[in-house]
């Protein structure tokens, strides 16, 4: 297993969550020497028919999550059990610390019940030393068969394991947003030789593509479709790969298209103990600002804490378009957004993100 | 900035491919019959909603209009309540609502009078300065349909209809019933297009807006092995329920007036009966789809005598019974009925869909008041075996299922093999389940509706020629079953399945309804 790559860029795959400890619906089986996967069936069945008789299993995919220590799977815990409870999964969380000297293998067992039924079937696989070897062909063997497998891939876009999950998987999701915007260019070429890969970053600028598309489909505006010439996108903090992937996204979308990138200003500080949910704070490397320019229009779309205006100004002094409130970050909402896509490659991502890792050299360090 | 109509044919380049779904520009939404009960239970409960879910513009207000004199902070603490106790998101969020209550306004006043319209010319105009609604209007026409006529004159004479390509968008929603008859629902027509362009009118069958209707056009388009055995060659006949436990709760002195045929067959029955034997659209767009769906109506024979109502057409009315273990009055004893009511309840009917798909398959739509339990369904059962290897009677058809409501699903009936017994055959349920497969929670139909009517997607919303050809089905029944000389209809005691006239439709076929 490799290890896990955190330079200020937030912990990966994230995706809103909070930490969660303790659950004691859960129920944990040590080994001493390799996993004895009749043992583990026998557990997640005693999960399941804790409290009585067994509901129905209900579950549309595979969702693998590989993670390097355990912090990285308490962080993205609660995300990873919403986005699995709204497209009911069986949950296979590997989690492989090798640095750790001392040899472990770990299973704990769980099951979330909505609706009368079990729509979340959870299997955590820990390992420590050098059993993490253990940990690939476990999980294997414990897949549901016929069902897409979805990796939540939580280490860097390369390296053996993530190889050998391109091969095995129908779609994985990474967290470009999560590290520094470099290995974009590793995601590319991974893109280019068909890897289905999905990514948060990606799904994070939605609103932002939303929004410019909406902004030229306004009738007054629509002259302008056909005449823009440069895209300036405005990171907070340091560029980051969502900034880069919405300018990647504006290059293949329109030809001949000069582009601009910069950082200013601080992430917004961490969102702690508001009682109901808000759109998440600006974190480092994230859009906070677009310019498209179309003369003699300029459209500037721009966060200000939850919500996004699109301004538009031209011969006259200006006014403001549209403006849409970001959604509210729950839990794994960006997670269940990419699990709408089970198979295949998101075309759009694809090119969005090839053309992003052409612009990489123009990145200010 | 003057919008032309050439640069429509520019297209948006960053509008292919996206994921997001598209928010609505800058607008606002006057609800005509504000302090009546749709717009209290659904309308702004489904607006409050859309505000939850980030699917409205921030620039966004809603005026409510109704005769009542109220001051509009009573107005606000009112829709506050009804979307606290309405509402499927669940507890209001303070702060979308301060925003959400902040866009409110509330105008009284005569839809008879030239200057209420003028107040709410100008608190719209004040919507534009304060919210930035840009001067985009949505009317809703939560009325009865008496005062359509009305509101379309008072909105052309005050000013607020723009032309169709006006870079401000004026849009009409109308509620059903949309005419009374073949004849009103053409009139109705002829008098919005006098005030509106097709493309400003958006007729609302709710019905339309459910995920499991519209999941219908998903099941049959994106699935290549339905559609070889989806026609006259593989399905012996298609039965679509639509069924409540209700009474008229309240409501008597509209359905006195409309019955079982307007309220129910001509809108919602008629529309599961299009998406269900519609010809695959050419494109998903609002014409291409309502195009095939207009054509299902006008392949439906309508009935020319008597004789053919007489002998396709089961009515019924409910009399005293029980449900669920209690005890419910019949239709004679419900408030605002008359005591020699002739108002069909219920109505069971045999429909023949003259295509070359369809042709001999009979279509046995039902729909009924105070029935056992509500279910909304359509079985689409299949010819049985023609021959059968494991005996007599062994095998029953397939049948598969699609069930609109409630446990919104669908399940595909077939044979499979009894374990131990020696190839005993017995029928088995391969079922999906909505709400377990989905974890989301689906948004209400007024949510999906509203929302589209914002952005101008008229995909879920009839067009003229299509309300008019239902209402041709539905006169052609209802100017017999209407006329003196025309029988009461059959009684069947309240939580039974209708009346026994109705198994006979089926039972001189060799079929029967289905037990649900």
């Amino acid at each position: 297993m490799e290890a896990v790559v955190s330079e200020n860029f937030g912990e990966p795959i994230s995706a809103g969550a909070a930490p969660r400890t303790g659950d004691s619906g859960e129920l944990v089986l040590r080994f001493d020497s390799g996993f004895d996967l009749g043992r583990i069936e026998r557990l997640l069945q005693e999960t399941r028919e804790r409290g009585g008789r067994a509901p129905e299993s209900v579950c549309t995919l595979n969702l693998i999550a590989v993670y390097f220590n355990e912090q990285q799977y308490e962080k993205a815990r609660a995300a990873l059990e919403m986005a699995g409870t709204i497209h009911p999964s069986r949950l296979i969380v590997m989690i492989g610390d090798a640095p750790v000297e001392q040899e472990s293998l770990t299973v704990r067992a769980s099951v979330v019940r909505s609706g009368g039924a079990i729509t979340l079937e959870r299997l955590v696989l820990s390992a420590t030393g050098r059993a993490v070897r253990h940990l690939e062909s476990a999980m294997t063997n414990l897949l549901r068969p016929d069902l897409p497998r979805v990796v939540v891939f939580g280490g860097r876009p390369h390296g053996d394991l993530m190889k050998r999950a391109v091969e095995m998987a129908d779609r994985i999701v990474i967290d470009s947003g999560a590290r520094p915007p470099g290995y974009l260019a590793e995601t590319a070429s991974l893109l280019a030789k068909g890897a289905p890969i999905g990514d948060l970053a990606w799904a994070r600028i939605f609103p932002w593509q939303a929004l410019a598309a909406d902004t030229l489909d306004l009738p007054n505006l629509r002259e302008h479709r056909g005449n823009i010439r440069k895209a300036r996108v405005v990171c907070a903090g340091a560029v980051g790969a969502e900034g880069l992937l919405l300018l990647g996204w504006l290059q293949s979308r329109i030809k001949r298209l000069e582009i601009q990138i910069q950082a200013e200003g601080e992430p917004e500080p961490e969102d702690t103990g508001t009682a109901t949910p808000r759109a998440a704070p600006m974190g480092l490397g994230q859009v906070k600002l677009l310019e498209l320019t179309a003369p003699p229009a300029t459209f500037t779309l721009r966060r200000d804490k939850g919500i996004l205006y699109a301004d538009v100004k031209g011969d006259d002094d200006g006014y403001c378009a549209n403006r849409v409130r970001l959604p509210a970050d729950t839990p794994g909402r960006l997670l269940a957004l990419e699990l709408n896509l089970l198979y295949g490659v998101d075309e759009l991502y694809a090119q969005a993100a090839q053309a992003a890792a052409r612009l990489l050299p123009q990145v200010p360090r | 900035m003057p919008y032309t109509s050439e640069h429509d044919e520019i297209p948006n380049p960053l509008r292919a491919g996206l994921r997001a779904e598209s928010i609505p520009e800058p607008c606002a939404v006057v609800i005509f019959g504000a302090t009546g009960d749709l717009a209290h239970r659904k309308l702004v409960p489904a607006l409050y909603n859309l505000a939850v879910t980030g699917h409205l513009p921030a620039a966004f207000g809603i005026v409510g209009m109704a005769k009542s004199e109220l001051a509009q902070h009573d107005f606000v603490r009112g829709m506050r309540e009804s979307v606290g106790k309405f509402s499927r998101t669940k507890p209001i969020d303070a702060e979308i609502w301060a925003d959400f209550a902040n866009g409110m306004r509330y105008v009284s006043g005569s839809f008879d009078d030239p200057n209420a319209f003028a107040r709410l010319r100008a608190a719209l105009e004040e919507l534009d300065k304060s919210r930035g609604t840009r001067g985009n209007r949505l009317f809703y026409f939560a009325t009865p349909p008496s005062a359509f006529p009305t509101l379309l004159k008072q909105l052309k004479g005050a000013g607020l209809i723009n032309p169709p390509n006006d870079s401000r968008f004026t849009r009409v929603v109308i509620e059903k019933p949309f005419g009374h008859d073949l004849a009103s629902g053409r009139a109705l027509n002829r008098l919005v297009l006098e005030t509106c362009d097709e493309r400003q009118v958006f007729r609302i069958d709710h019905y339309l807006g459910k995920e499991t209707v519209q999941n219908l056009l998903v099941f049959r388009f994106a699935n290549s092995i339905f559609e070889p055995i989806w026609n006259r060659r593989f399905v012996d006949h298609v039965q679509i329920t639509a069924c409540e436990d209700l009474g008229v709760e309240g409501r008597a002195r509209y359905y006195e007036e409309a019955g079982i045929l307007r309220d129910m067959i001509q809108n919602h029955v008629l529309q599961l009966l299009c998406l269900t034997s519609m010809e695959p659209p050419v494109a998903f767009d609002a014409d291409a789809v309502r195009e095939e769906k207009t054509k299902v109506l006008r392949a439906v024979e309508a009935f020319e005598t008597p004789e053919q109502v007489a002998r396709n057409v089961v009515l019924g009315q409910y009399t005293a019974g029980s449900i669920g273990g209690k005890d419910v009055p019949g239709y004679h004893e419900e408030k605002d009925v008359a005591p020699d009511s002739r108002t069909p309840t219920f109505v069971g009917l045999r429909l023949s869909v003259r295509s070359w798909r369809w042709d001999g398959v009979p279509f046995y739509l039902r729909s009924g008041k105070r029935m056992p339990k509500r279910a909304t369904e359509i079985a689409v059962h299949f010819q049985p075996l023609p021959h059968s290897l494991f005996g007599e009677g062994a095998t029953q058809p397939n049948e598969l299922v699609i069930r609109v409501q409630p446990e919104e699903g669908i399940a595909l009936r077939f044979s499979a093999k009894v374990p131990g017994e020696r190839y005993r055959p017995r029928t088995v349920s391969m079922d999906f389940r909505y709400g377990s497969t989905f974890g989301a929670v689906a948004p209400e139909a007024y949510e999906r509706l509203l929302l589209d009517a914002m952005r101008g997607d008229q995909t879920l919303f009839t067009r003229r020629d299509e309300v008019e050809a239902a209402w041709k089905i539905a006169d052609s029944i209802l100017k017999v079953t209407e006329s003196p000389e025309s029988p009461p209809p059959n009684p069947y005691r309240a939580g039974t399945w209708g009346p026994p006239e109705a198994d006979q439709l089926l039972a001189q076929d060799g079929r029967a309804w289905r037990r649900l």
